[in-house]
């Protein structure tokens, strides 16, 4: 148990996930350890910035407290094919290229308007075909790690570990999708 | 130094030895040792202890690394284990590394092995259907393999009597192909697999859906109880060993019932080599084990030995065991040992969509995963182009959904509030392989283990009366599909090797005639009666149903046979 809690020291908890920190911390390297992505420190702040675009903070949590950037990056690095690692870092690189050229400024020094209207024109699709693959791989992932983080989970959408029941014919009303 | 040698030798005796402590072990150890018999039970692998060896049994979705899923170095380094649907981070840690214990495939296998106390039974998916004549006739009627040498009367009552104390949920649907059993409440079907089981009825009378029969303790009774087992609580994380002992596993239920009887000697990481064999006593003597971690050799004897060490590594054993009697393994007089293999053809699927019955969907989780298609062709004459037929899973699932196209704020509320989607449903086919000689098991002759034992060569592939039936399941699905009002229907062929349905079978089967089978119809060697042989290498044939009910039928029943031989005087 004392070990554990020693260890527990050392790891960034993001959404309930526990990730290892980069060896010494380096200045201009991303905070987590990454095996294979090479993402610098800003690259990291991009993404911290694109995942609160993505699913900002409201009355509850947003991407960027939950760590959702890191989430992508350790699941990116881990989980994902070389081709399409790449294509995440690739991507990236453009869409930051992208952003400048139509900005006149780094996504770090948009505003949060400009920010959204940059999501709103590649979420549209309206992007270089590298882009729009970085960016599949990013909301993918922002998703799945939101919908997993332990905010959500245990707050928002309640996951239930022990159900206890199994009811066959459960009668639902037909509530209208949000539009 | 003469009496310690004494002392030791009487140490390493037994009144049996059980190989193996999984599904059929488990029952093996359980038996012995509830009739007096001081039984020691090898485990290749480690010890797990019910509930407090189950390490990821609590924890929630987001406390894995990456949410459950494999990452690519696993993948890569592991291809072959990777590829089963249980092997996920939540439950690694109870499979057989690929790296770890290689074998040969002289044609693609992927062979998929648990080795720990319990075995498989911590993994499985719990489904449990009797046998009925139909499938024991099998062989005789269709002329492959050999006649099976007891029919369904002479497993019957075993097959009650391992129901009711391992607790198995159903309905008594009162099918001839899929006899009733000794059942604690089943879990119903839903709205959508009610629809689709009336639709069948309607349309063609003699195809049935029913509650797939389970090893859930829906409505545990007092011998449950006794177990120290609670009732199912829907978690459906099986995988992980169960809290509660909701499901069947040897960790919850067989082993520690055989602890408590003080009989049991329960020795893990210990691999057997061989069974060994007095030429002069004409019987097996014990086995010859070698530490998993240690390597150092240890024989163990016992008048009776019980090879329960999975499908595949029964084989190997067997076939590893070897005398100036049986120079080509243990009871092998006809060189058939290893050989007629088969398996359970898993490569179908049929998905589809259904617009109606919006007012249902379903809460909480079904343990039983859903309906059960039992075998409907060629159930009481031949009828097709092919020999024998399928069984089919087959269930409903009503989704929350999300609408995941927009982001920010929009995005995030729609996230949070989902709605139910339409009803998708689902049908994957278990189809009977026919055992042939070509389908065959063999020792290398080069290549061992970090143990010294020779590599396993599985060579086992599909044939044109697999290929066939996976046509016609497609195409009676689809009809049956279409019937129903499903609409977006899918059917796909997985091309998958076989080895993933994880029901190996044969290499060891049973049969009237020590000429053409190895095992007699209590599961004895013909030529050397004091080996027992009740796993998935028994199989005469594989029929539809999954196996292992029938092996713990089959080892209760081998086990009272056993005992009263030795009784007799007979063993």
């Amino acid at each position: 148990m004392n070990r554990r809690s020693a260890v527990k020291g050392l790891l960034f908890v993001t959404g309930g996930l526990v990730l290892l920190p980069s060896c010494m911390m380096e200045s201009g390297k991303a905070s987590i350890a990454l095996k294979h992505l090479r993402i610098s420190a800003d690259d990291e702040k991009v993404l911290a910035e694109m995942v609160e675009t993505l699913i900002p903070t409201t009355d509850t949590a947003g991407g960027k407290t939950l760590g959702l950037h890191k989430f992508t990056l350790k699941m990116v690095d881990d989980i994902y094919s070389e081709e399409d690692q790449e294509t995440f870092t690739e991507g990236l690189d453009d869409f930051q290229k992208l952003t400048k050229k139509q900005m006149g400024a780094s996504f770090l020094e948009c505003s949060p308007q400009q920010r959204q209207q940059m999501i709103a024109q590649v979420n549209a699709g309206k992007a270089p075909q590298e882009v729009l693959g970085f960016y599949a791989i990013l909301k993918d992932q922002t998703i799945k790690g939101y919908l997993n983080s332990k905010l959500v989970m245990t707050k928002l959408r309640k996951y239930e570990l022990v159900p206890g029941r199994y009811i066959a014919y459960h009668p639902v009303k037909t509530t209208p999708k949000l539009s | 130094m003469a009496n310690l040698n004494v002392d030791s030798v009487k140490q390493r005796t037994f009144d049996a030895i059980v190989i193996g402590s999984g599904m059929s072990g488990g029952w093996a150890a359980k038996e012995l040792t509830e009739k007096g018999l001081k039984t020691l039970v090898l485990e290749r692998g480690r010890d797990v202890k019910h509930i407090k060896d189950y390490p990821t049994t609590n924890k929630m979705p987001y406390e894995f690394e990456h949410l459950g899923e494999l990452t690519r170095e696993i993948r890569e380094k592991e291809p072959i284990v990777s590829r089963c649907y249980a092997f996920r981070e939540d439950a690694m840690h109870f499979f057989v590394k690929d790296s770890e214990q290689p074998y040969l495939q002289e044609k693609p296998f992927d062979w998929i092995r648990g080795q720990q106390v319990g075995g498989k039974s911590l993994l499985w998916a719990r489904q449990t259907q009797r046998w009925s004549d139909l499938d024991f006739e099998g062989p005789a009627r269709d002329g492959f393999a050999v006649d099976w040498p007891i029919r369904y009367k002479d497993l019957a009552p075993w097959y009650s009597y391992v129901e009711k104390f391992a607790g198995i949920a159903g309905n008594r649907d009162g099918l001839v192909e899929l006899p009733d059993g000794e059942f604690l409440p089943p879990f119903p079907l839903n709205s959508v697999e009610d629809h689709f089981k009336k639709q069948l009825k309607t349309h063609y009378g003699n195809r049935h859906v029913i509650s797939a029969r389970c090893a859930h303790l829906s409505q545990p009774n007092e011998i449950h109880f006794q177990q120290g087992r609670a009732q199912c609580q829907n978690r459906v994380l099986c995988q992980r060993g169960c809290p509660f002992g909701g499901y069947f596993s040897s960790n919850a239920t067989t082993i520690p019932w055989a602890e408590k009887t003080g009989n049991m000697t329960l020795l893990p990481h210990s691999v057997v080599q061989e069974v060994m064999y007095d030429e002069k006593a004409g019987k097996a003597t014990g086995v010859r084990v070698i530490h998993g971690k240690t390597k150092e050799v240890t024989e163990y004897y016992a008048p009776i030995i019980f090879v329960n060490a999975s499908a595949f590594s029964t084989n190997q054993i067997l076939l590893n065991s070897i005398s100036n009697r049986f120079p080509n393994g243990l009871g092998n007089d006809n060189g058939l040992l290893g050989k007629y293999v088969a398996f359970h053809n898993y490569r179908a699927r049929i998905t589809a969509d259904y617009e109606g019955l919006k007012e249902f969907a379903t809460d909480g989780r079904n343990p039983a995963g859903g309906g059960y298609i039992p075998r409907f062709r060629n159930l009481h004459q031949q009828e097709t182009d092919f020999l024998r037929g399928y069984a089919a899973g087959f269930r409903a699932n009503r989704n929350q959904e999300e609408v995941r196209s927009g982001f920010g704020v929009d995005l995030k509320k729609h996230l949070l509030n989902p709605s139910w989607g339409i009803w998708q449903v689902g049908s994957h086919m278990m189809g009977e392989t026919i055992p042939k000689a070509e389908s065959q098991l063999s020792l290398s002759k080069n290549q061992k283990d970090e143990w010294g034992i020779p590599l396993l060569n599985i060579s086992l592939g599909y044939d044109d009366n697999d290929e066939k039936m996976i046509q016609d399941y497609h195409a009676q699905m689809e009809e049956m599909f279409t019937k129903a009002g499903f609409t977006n229907i899918q059917k796909t062929d997985s091309k998958q090797a076989p080895g993933l349905d994880i029901h190996e079978m044969g290499g060891v089967r049973m049969g009237h005639d020590p000429k053409t089978s190895l095992l007699n119809k209590y599961n004895q060697l013909h030529a050397c009666p004091n080996v027992f042989v009740t796993d998935g290498a028994c199989m005469t044939s594989t029929s539809t149903q999954n196996p292992s009910l029938t092996y713990m039928a089959l080892t209760a029943r081998a086990v009272d046979h056993a005992v009263n031989e030795m009784k007799k005087q007979n063993l």
